[in-house]
């Protein structure tokens, strides 16, 4: 298959607009004709829902949460990115656009790069006009913060808790669509199957997880904002019930699948304290501004931290990274936070773990300065471990984030099924194989407040689209799917728990497919898959019934369809030779162990089709053009 | 610290019209780091070995953010540590062998969905009823024209904080969700976005609030004390404040169908 | 949409309707306090004081109006109450205090009950004191002699001690009500959350020990002739 991005021709500064006034309309009077399912309520599909809604369309919008308003966006703590340059420290849209580009590695779409940078201001702005209460300094202007992989202040934050915010003003734009009688909500529902009719998205299969039922729903359009799929690998940052379901049936739908390697590890996590552990909790990046990142010198060293003379401590960021010090990007933090543990050098009970110290910033700034910048971390983390973070340094470990793989979409955020558009994380396309941080709201939002509104518009005008009804056969035969993979979960009937065989997986992953990969572990893990799936379906037991609340049943489903996914991560990640972003192969390193790209035979997104379980996909290749940004080996030093 | 042992008291109810009842579990090598959830995680894992159906209760962030965890531990919501939800709170705060209650918030307008899972879509209502600053996308002036002293956006960030998990309404006497409304209320009162709408948002919303079915007010302040963002019922003042100048100037702004617009 | 309330249906107009009647009550129990205080000073001051009260045109309506206000808060309480009660149709098996900052207390838990006992009171009262015995000060023709009705009423310990309780639960009735009054009229801010709950306390406190003290003073000094 080609892909086309359908990236329009000109300047890449010009090309957004041009394309905003080459795209067809929908006439206002029209627009009520026409239904558009969205599928989920994070930052992506709550701004398209309020967007599409204000706009005359009806909305159909589902999420898996009992209301929209808890979508894991809320978790994202640190800040959203805006090229507004309100400090004059030399910001601008062509550096935000260039900065994501690099921080990336250059493995992202560059037309759609610079379309977030520019569209970055106008977030802010709705997002201020919404009544969102970010910080401000004195002045009642709007303040800024750090982030990493930028050596400018363009973070717009709300104390910790930006993301609760944006998306708390994206669902209350959307329930004012509600109230207009533009959205209607379907909360706890689980989208389980896409419907294809005449070879165009049409349709969506959901249980509706209170009563067990499968509805099925017919609109003009589907939208899918349904996140990432970082609890593939069982422990994340990610909510508990953030899955890959709806993409995944998508995918088995037509819908390629492009980059799924590319999973990003945070840096700034607290460590795993036992077998116990459900989830790992997110420290905000925000915390290396003050925060200074050290192991001691010598290996095994058990001293209590703050016994550690100055002189016997390795601040080992600082050391290799001179310029930007304790604010490399992600990908970096974490490897090497990787390797001064494997180096023997790691703190804590499991060795697995560096310090975060607060130390000189409290003597610089004073304890209170940090405790409003930083105050509810600070809480979180004592919660949490029962540690004080003021006094003893914090203990962080990498984990899980992010996933900046996806489904395929063209510049017009549509799949490679027409009608199907992907928003938000469950998308590909704009951070490579790497994301700054404070730059997923910024995508979330950008995709569905600004880019979706003008894109839909023109898919609907140009697209015949005949009445269809959930009566037609696609509808039938996709529900007929969906209820037999029900029947056939709860007939297993086996003695091995859910959460069992997803820690499994769990550990494959990380141990396989995580921070560090080599052609041999990624063989590994495609054997080992295959294999945990098989049992899967022998061995699992989901107790109860389908016909009504069934938690069980909901994680069983998403923890088959990650057994299957599983795989095409660590073949996609086999398949890419070369180290990149997140995307670190042991076999392709600079000789100071930096990730080194192979421009020649890798620089494309990687889309994979759907053949059948246990079969191998097609590969299908966009190749990555750079007219704007010359290619270079990154360098944070 | 050792391995814990507690008995469980655990509000079984296998769905909305079917009466519930405590069912006593034990829960068995409960680690002091384990967060409550994950404590019954493992309960559950024991169950669905013998092929028994888990116990039914709403989780998602797992970070004390998302407001969907809602359970009252031994009488209380979310638990007895302060300014925590449930799934933050560990076990560590609890002794070996101790008995603890969980039940899920009882509200009549929180119906019970299974177990300890109950319906807040009526939160969901209250916002769409005027939560909200009408303002399309598009044609946002600059985010720094319309400077706000870091006082108000600090105060208005208070109350924007509310997570919206209903601990207010399942520690209330009455039912209750005063707080949750005034919250919501204040942050948008004090910001200066919306302020042509602040009267009618609040009559609205709190119209909305009654139809509802929660109770009404009784200042003892519980709400305040077990809300895991520490929300203080000075949001409800200022939302009565904001209803009442609502009331008394209501002809300015209408009481109008807003459908037809 | 919901339809438009009506000032004094919705919960937080209702909680205003109470607290404003609340607030005329406190007036008057305040009023009738500094009048009983009179007895300290004897017989002739009493009946004066009470005569001039009895005889004032005014009287009349403006007990007409507190009856008025005083069942309007009563029956905005009930159907506050019983709203209330079916906002939560299934109880908890164990509910505990939240302490931290919670205000509930005894007297906060306890308002429908102590309201229901000083409605009773206040039949009583009115039987024994408004329309009891017709005691006359002798040679005066139409001046009631009501410091000999309260020599004589109080002279009985067990109403003395009738009186006693129910005037602390009177008390305990204003400890959170006056606050919280204040409170549900939308006065409360860090700044003036102190002053309502110590200014409440404080005339909770005035009103109960003012009116326990005369019957205590009138059954052990006899008052004086």
């Amino acid at each position: 298959m080609t892909l086309d991005s359908k990236v329009p021709a000109g300047p890449i500064a010009e090309k957004w607009d041009r394309h905003k006034f080459q795209v067809k309309l929908v006439n206002p009077a029209n627009k009520r004709k026409h239904t558009v399912i969205i599928v989920g309520t994070g930052l992506a599909g709550a701004s398209a829902a309020s967007a599409l809604g204000e706009l005359g369309y009806q909305v159909l919008s589902f999420c898996i949460q009992d209301s929209p308003r808890r979508a894991h966006s809320i978790a994202a703590q640190g800040g959203i990115n805006a090229a507004k340059n309100y400090q004059n420290d030399g910001d601008s849209v062509y550096r935000l656009f260039y900065d994501t580009v690099k921080g990336g590695d250059y493995r992202s779409r560059e037309a759609n790069v610079y379309r977030l940078a520019q569209i970055s201001v106008n977030i802010i702005d709705q997002c201020v006009a919404q009544g969102v209460p970010f910080a401000r300094e004195y002045g009642g202007l709007l303040d800024n913060r750090s982030f990493g992989g930028a050596q400018v202040s363009r973070t717009f934050y709300a104390r910790g808790q930006t993301g609760q915010q944006l998306l708390l003003g994206a669902y209350q734009s959307m329930m004012r669509q509600v109230d207009r009688g533009n959205v209607k909500v379907f909360a706890r529902r689980e989208m389980l199957d896409l419907v294809v009719v005449d070879g165009k998205a049409r349709g969506i299969v959901v249980r509706n997880l209170t009563t067990g039922e499968l509805e099925t729903y017919a609109a003009d359009a589907i939208l899918l904002c349904t996140g990432g799929y970082g609890t593939v690998f069982y422990l994340s940052t990610n909510a508990v019930n953030s899955n890959v379901t709806a993409s995944w049936r998508a995918h088995k739908r037509g819908a390629l699948f492009a980059n799924p390697c590319y999973t990003q590890i945070h840096p700034t996590c607290i460590p795993v304290s036992g077998e116990h552990q459900s989830k790992l909790t997110l420290m905000s990046e925000s915390l290396r501004n003050d925060g200074r990142v050290w192991v001691p010198k010598k290996k095994g060293d058990h001293r209590p931290p703050n016994q550690i003379p100055e002189d016997e401590r390795d601040y080992y960021l600082e050391r290799k990274y001179p310029s930007f010090g304790n604010l490399v990007p992600r990908d970096v933090a974490s490897r090497n936070a990787k390797q001064v543990c494997d180096d023997g050098r790691g703190v804590g009970e499991s060795g697995l773990a560096v310090y975060l110290d607060f130390k000189d910033a409290i003597g610089r700034l004073g304890r209170g300065v940090i405790e409003s910048r930083y105050g509810n971390l600070f809480q979180m983390y004592e919660k949490i471990t029962d540690e004080n973070p003021y006094e003893v340094p914090m203990r962080i470990f990498p984990a899980v984030h992010y996933t900046m793989g996806g489904l395929w979409v063209d510049y017009n955020l549509m799949s490679t099924v027409p009608g199907l558009h992907v928003l938000g994380e469950a998308n590909f396309s704009d951070h490579g194989a790497n994301r700054l941080g404070a730059s997923a709201l910024m995508q979330g939002l950008a995709d569905g407040y600004f880019v979706i509104p003008y894109t839909l518009g023109h898919y609907i005008a140009s697209t015949p689209l005949p009445k269809v009804s959930t009566d037609a056969e696609p509808f039938k035969e996709a529900k007929a799917s969906v209820q037999d993979r029900i029947n056939k979960l709860l007939a297993v009937k086996g003695h091995r728990t859910i959460r069992e065989f997803h820690r499994e997986l769990g550990r494959v992953m990380w141990d396989h497919v995580g921070m560090s990969r080599n052609a041999e572990g990624l063989q590994r893990a495609l054997t080992e898959i295959p294999k945990l799936r098989e049992q899967f379906w022998h061995e699992v037991s989901v107790p109860g019934t389908p016909d009504n609340l069934n938690q069980s049943l909901e994680h069983a489903g998403r923890v088959a369809d990650y057994l299957e996914f599983a795989e095409l991560i660590a073949l996609d990640a086999l398949e890419r030779g070369e180290s990149c972003g997140c995307h670190f192969r042991e076999e392709s390193q600079t000789p100071d162990n930096e990730a080194l790209r192979d421009d020649e035979h890798y620089s494309y997104a990687a889309a994979w089709g759907f053949n059948g379980v246990g079969q191998r996909p097609t590969l299908n290749k966009e190749p990555l053009t750079f007219e704007e940004v010359h290619l270079s080996q990154r360098s944070y030093k | 610290m050792a391995n814990m042992t507690l008995k469980l008291l655990v509000w079984r109810q296998p769905g909305p019209t079917v009466p519930g009842r405590l069912v006593p579990y034990t829960a068995d090598q409960i680690s002091p780091d384990m967060s409550f959830l994950e404590m019954l995680d493992v309960v559950n894992e024991g169950l669905i070995r013998k092929g028994e159906e888990a116990i039914a209760f709403d989780s998602d962030c797992s970070e004390g953010i998302c407001g969907t965890c809602s359970l009252v531990v031994i009488g209380i919501p979310h638990g007895p540590q302060r300014g925590t939800t449930v799934c933050q709170l560990h076990m560590r705060h609890f002794h070996d062998g101790e008995t603890i209650t969980i039940e899920p918030w009882r509200a009549r307008a929180f119906p019970v969905v299974k177990d300890l899972v109950v319906n807040r879509s009526a939160f969901d209502r209250i916002i769409a009823a005027g939560g909200y600053v009408s303002v399309n996308v598009g044609g946002a002036p600059d985010g720094n024209t319309l400077p706000i002293g870091k006082k108000t956006a600090d105060l208005a960030m208070d109350s924007a904080a509310c997570i919206g998990c209903g601990a207010c309404v399942a520690a209330c006497k009455n039912a209750s969700a005063h707080l949750f409304v005034g919250a919501k209320i204040s942050h948008l009162a004090l910001m200066p976005q919306g302020e042509v709408e602040r009267y009618e948002r609040a009559a609205r919303m709190v119209a909305q609030m009654d139809a509802e079915g929660f109770g009404s007010c009784s200042n003892e302040g519980e709400c305040e004390a077990v809300c895991p963002k520490e929300i203080p019922i000075s949001n409800i003042a200022r939302m009565i404040r904001e209803y009442s100048k609502a009331l008394s100037t209501h002809r300015k702004w209408q009481w109008k169908a807003t459908t037809s617009e | 949409m919901p339809p438009q309330p009506k000032i004094g249906q919705s919960s937080i107009g209702t909680k205003i309707v109470i607290s404003i009647s609340s607030f005329f009550l406190i007036l008057f129990l305040l009023l009738h306090l500094a009048g009983n205080v009179l007895v300290f000073f004897g017989p002739a001051t009493f009946n004066g004081y009470s005569h001039a009260l009895i005889a004032n045109p005014l009287l009349i309506p403006i007990e007409i109006i507190l009856a008025v206000i005083f069942l309007i808060h009563i029956y905005k309480t009930i159907r506050m109450w019983v709203r209330n009660r079916g906002a939560r149709p299934v109880p908890y098996a164990r509910k505990e205090w939240a302490h931290h900052t919670s205000r509930k207390s005894f007297s906060s838990t306890t308002m429908i009950l102590s309201g229901a006992v000083i409605l009773l009171f206040v039949v009583i009262h009115l039987e024994t004191f408004k329309f009891g015995p017709d005691y006359l000060v002798a040679g005066s023709g139409q001046v009631r002699d009501l410091y000999r009705l309260e020599m004589e009423i109080f002279s009985n310990p067990l109403t003395v001690a009738f009186y006693a309780l129910v005037m602390l639960l009177i008390g305990s009735h204003l400890w959170h009500g006056v606050s919280s009054a204040f409170q549900s009229l939308g006065a409360d801010s860090p700044r003036w959350k102190r002053t309502f709950r110590v200014g409440g306390r404080l005339i909770a406190i005035i009103i109960a020990v003012g009116f326990i003290v005369i019957p205590i003073w009138v059954y052990f000094a006899g008052g004086r002739s």
